[in-house]
């Protein structure tokens, strides 16, 4: 199945633009990120720590809802799906 | 009031939205927190809408490496306090408002008796840790904070209503790391700074729709703008019922 990502400023230079990953049927949130890393270097670097974990501070969001940290392993996405990934800038 | 005032200078923005709109802005007081690449814009474009009183607070002089972004402060004001040479162009621009500018870095200590007696906060600061300090002053005071950050062409803003929206911890309850020199081109503050003052226009003139439970993304790569709806968290330790955990 096909799962679109918006990825927006740091990760969006990392991944150059939006994207339509194919997916296992029944994918998780947690599998698409997983993707979405392996796309690039830079990618996996803006998304994931070293220690793989997800970076924290990066706003997760499924068909315009946010969604939780936590929740990632278990939310199934569907084919058609929109993921936006946004990780927030902090100068001034 | 506005007989006091020199004739015509609010005269295209009261043809938009009426005289008691213009009077809410003269009797409005307005803390800007940072007189960098957001706060020079903040405040400019305010202190020309008519805000009654800009107060101004940064602990920080002008330095060259400023100078591509934070567009009050020009060469001759290198090594000044930021405050004193952003107030001194805010003077000129508007002479009918009054400007307040207050030398000092805000910590938590000092936020709440920097920002008091302010209608509206601005967030034009660089760090998470002065954001979320301002985040949790606004919501003890129940005074909006409008949020703005920046880096590279990319930036975000939102407006913080406090008990009625989501906050600052709500949308983003982890911070990004800091940077040691943030890259950045002067137009991006410059166009997120205009959201936040627009946004603090119609704050306080009570005109259109406020850019609440939603955060604007700006990519001056791409030249779009895009508004990811954001809401309040029950478990946000800042504004939620989990705020007891760590008050």
């Amino acid at each position: 199945m096909q799962v679109r990502v918006r990825a927006f400023a740091r990760l969006r230079e990392a991944i150059g633009g939006d994207l339509t990953l194919e997916v296992p049927e029944g994918a998780t949130m947690s599998r698409l990120l997983a993707a979405v890393g392996e796309t690039s270097d830079q990618a996996g670097e803006a998304l994931f720590e070293e220690s793989g974990e997800l970076r924290g501070y990066v706003i997760l969001m499924h068909n315009g809802r946010r969604v939780r940290r936590a929740a990632t392993g278990t939310l199934a996405l569907a084919d058609g799906d929109e993921v936006a990934l946004f990780p927030p800038v902090a100068g001034g | 009031m506005l007989t006091d005032r020199e004739p015509g200078r609010y005269l295209r923005q009261v043809a938009l939205f009426g005289e008691e709109a213009q009077e809410r802005l003269a009797s409005a007081r307005v803390v800007i927190v940072g007189a960098g690449g957001l706060g020079c814009p903040v405040a400019l474009y305010l202190a020309a809408a008519g805000i009654g009183e800009v107060r101004l607070v940064d602990g920080d002089v002008v330095d060259k490496t400023n100078l591509n972004r934070q567009v009050l402060h020009g060469d001759r004001d290198i090594g000044r306090p930021k405050v004193e040479s952003a107030a001194e162009k805010l003077r000129a621009q508007n002479p009918e408002i009054t400007v307040i500018a207050t030398y000092a870095a805000v910590d938590d200590g000092n936020a709440a008796t920097l920002v008091g007696g302010a209608d509206l906060i601005v967030d034009a600061t660089d760090n998470y840790r002065v954001r979320y300090t301002l985040n949790r002053v606004a919501l003890d005071a129940h005074v909006p904070l409008i949020h703005g950050a920046v880096r590279g062409f990319d930036g975000q803003a939102t407006t913080i209503i406090p008990g009625r929206t989501a906050c600052l911890e709500c949308i983003i309850p982890i911070a990004p790391p800091e940077e040691g020199a943030t890259p950045v081109v002067g137009t991006t503050p410059g166009i997120i700074g205009l959201i936040q003052a627009n946004e603090a226009i119609k704050y306080i003139t009570g005109t259109g729709d406020l850019l609440t439970n939603r955060l604007l993304i700006w990519d001056g790569r791409a030249a779009t703008m895009t508004t990811l709806p954001v809401e309040r968290q029950e478990e946000c330790s800042a504004c939620g019922s989990g705020r007891c955990s760590r008050r």
